[in-house]
């Protein structure tokens, strides 16, 4: 007996197969959907709905649509439908219900817990076949569209991620190369950001203060000192005492390098900025209004300005300049407290004693690290 | 399937079209599951249940038997086991016992056009 092969127009087979899972304990209805669905999925079957429901929690990755009767062995449909909800299936594998009984009972509740569509038996395949598709399209869609945009929001925040560190890098560089010219290592930028960001992040100083600002401020106090590229060599490495004149062209460094930062137009729309210019400009104000250039006093002077200047005397006494040696760590902290060097804060001299230990390990490192 | 055996069937109370349809125009498919429609218990499960007046068991057997002709588009008996289930979902059982004799009609009819395949 000759077999028909042709099939109602239905929709165009997906380009990707998937699985489909059919409950129902009448082997003929099973085999009806089977019959219209095979062209589509890889067909697996259950005959009663607890074995459907292991099917289900056990292939829940990999199902693209259940078809699930109503009146069965075991388990029926609508407790299937039930546990499905608890585990929290139904947001990933469309479910139908497939009944014959259609009644405004089990379908307000169907629908309730959360199921794609009610479609009754007996059933018509153009139609089964179309209400299905659409939603498993549907779902294959959403998923698509969500993986796209979770890589393209990978990709965007690596690549704001690597525009950052290429920004620190460059502004350390910068700083670097004017450190340099000073016959420093280098280093000293590099302690001056530890110093800031840890007194912002470990004492009361910070209080207030999100992470992405403490950070903003640990960068701006790298750039503290760009303005000595306008300091010509003779005055920057001068071994001996500066004249009246030469320390005038020498405290111009703060004016300069606040005027250098606002020549710089990207670095204007960086949240850095404000700290950048004020640092630049302020960190050799002093607490008693005798500093320079703008002889500010007291909190006049900003927080961040003022924690930079203790930073920057802190590290050059540490250190060795070409005008200096280092002093003993003691000696450092006892002309910081005795006001030898700089005229500080109580409350911001307060807590950097407070903490004095710890700072002081960026030294031991480094020594350690010179000697290796 | 020729035309005589398929007017056969229509006669028997089945609409062939209908359920050449639902199973995607597969003849073989149609024989294979009038087939297995006579070697199915479930009527005989139904006679026992209606007898002992067991109605919970009825119920079960009428539904699994609606079902069945529901998908094999068996017009008249699809009709008869739609009523006895409504009949005994509303626990008529009287009404839905008094149904036995046309539905072991409307059976016979079916089963002699799908033995003679």
């Amino acid at each position: 007996m000759p077999t028909d092969q042709t099939r109602p127009a239905g929709p165009a087979a997906l380009p990707e197969r998937g699985a489909m899972l059919i409950v129902d304990d009448d082997a003929i209805n099973c085999a009806i959907l089977e019959n219209i669905f095979a062209p589509y999925y890889d067909i697996d079957t259950a005959a009663d709905g607890r074995a459907g429901l292991q099917c289900i929690l056990a292939r829940q990755d990999e199902l693209c649509a259940v078809l699930l009767d109503v009146v069965m062995p075991e388990l029926d449909g609508l407790q299937v439908l039930r546990a499905l909800v608890d585990e929290g299936v139904l947001e990933k594998v469309p479910v139908f219900l497939i009944t014959a009984e259609a009644s405004g009972s089990v379908m307000k509740e169907a629908y309730a817990l959360g199921v794609m569509d009610v479609i009754s038996k007996p059933v018509i395949p153009y139609v089964v076949l179309r209400r299905v598709q659409s939603v498993v399209e549907l779902f294959r869609a959403r998923e698509r569209l969500s993986n796209v945009v979770e890589l393209q929001q990978a990709d965007l925040l690596a690549q704001a991620k690597k525009i950052i560190e290429l920004n620190k890098g460059l502004i350390e560089a910068l700083a670097a190369a004017i450190e340099f010219r000073s016959e420093e290592s280098g280093e000293h930028v590099r302690r001056i950001h530890d110093i800031t960001r840890y007194l912002l992040l470990h004492t009361p100083l910070g209080e207030g203060m999100d992470m992405v600002q403490i950070e903003q401020i640990a960068l701006a106090s790298i750039m503290h000192d760009v303005g000595k590229i306008a300091v010509p060599d003779a005055i920057l490495n001068k071994p001996g005492k500066l004249t009246p004149e030469e320390f005038e062209v020498m405290k111009g460094h703060t004016v300069q390098g606040a005027r250098l930062l606002e020549q710089i137009p990207q670095l204007r729309e960086n949240g850095a900025y404000p700290y950048a210019r004020d640092i630049a400009r302020h960190h050799h104000e002093r607490w008693d209004g005798r500093g320079y250039p703008d002889g500010l006093k007291g909190d006049e002077i900003s927080l961040w300005a003022q924690i930079v200047s203790l930073a920057d005397v802190y590290d050059a006494l540490s250190c060795k300049r070409v005008y200096k040696d280092a002093f003993p760590r003691e000696k450092v902290n006892e002309m910081i407290r005795t006001g030898a060097c700089g005229c500080f804060n109580p409350k911001l001299l307060a807590c950097f004693f407070a903490v004095e230990d710890q700072l002081h390990k960026l030294y031991e490192q480094e020594e350690r690290h010179g000697q290796g | 399937m020729d035309k005589a055996k398929l007017d056969a069937l229509a006669a028997a109370g089945i609409d062939t079209a209908d359920a050449l349809e639902r199973l995607m125009g597969s003849e073989a498919l149609l024989q294979r599951f009038l087939r297995r429609f006579l070697e199915d218990g479930s009527l005989d499960a139904l006679r026992a249940a209606v007898a002992a007046g067991d109605w919970a068991a009825a119920l079960k057997a009428s539904h699994t038997l609606k079902g069945m002709c529901g998908n094999l588009s068996m017009t008249a008996l699809y009709g008869l086991f739609t009523r006895q289930v409504a009949l005994l979902r509303a626990e008529d059982t009287a009404g839905a016992a008094a149904l036995m004799p046309e539905i072991e009609a409307a059976y016979a009819r079916v089963a002699a056009a799908v033995r003679e395949l």
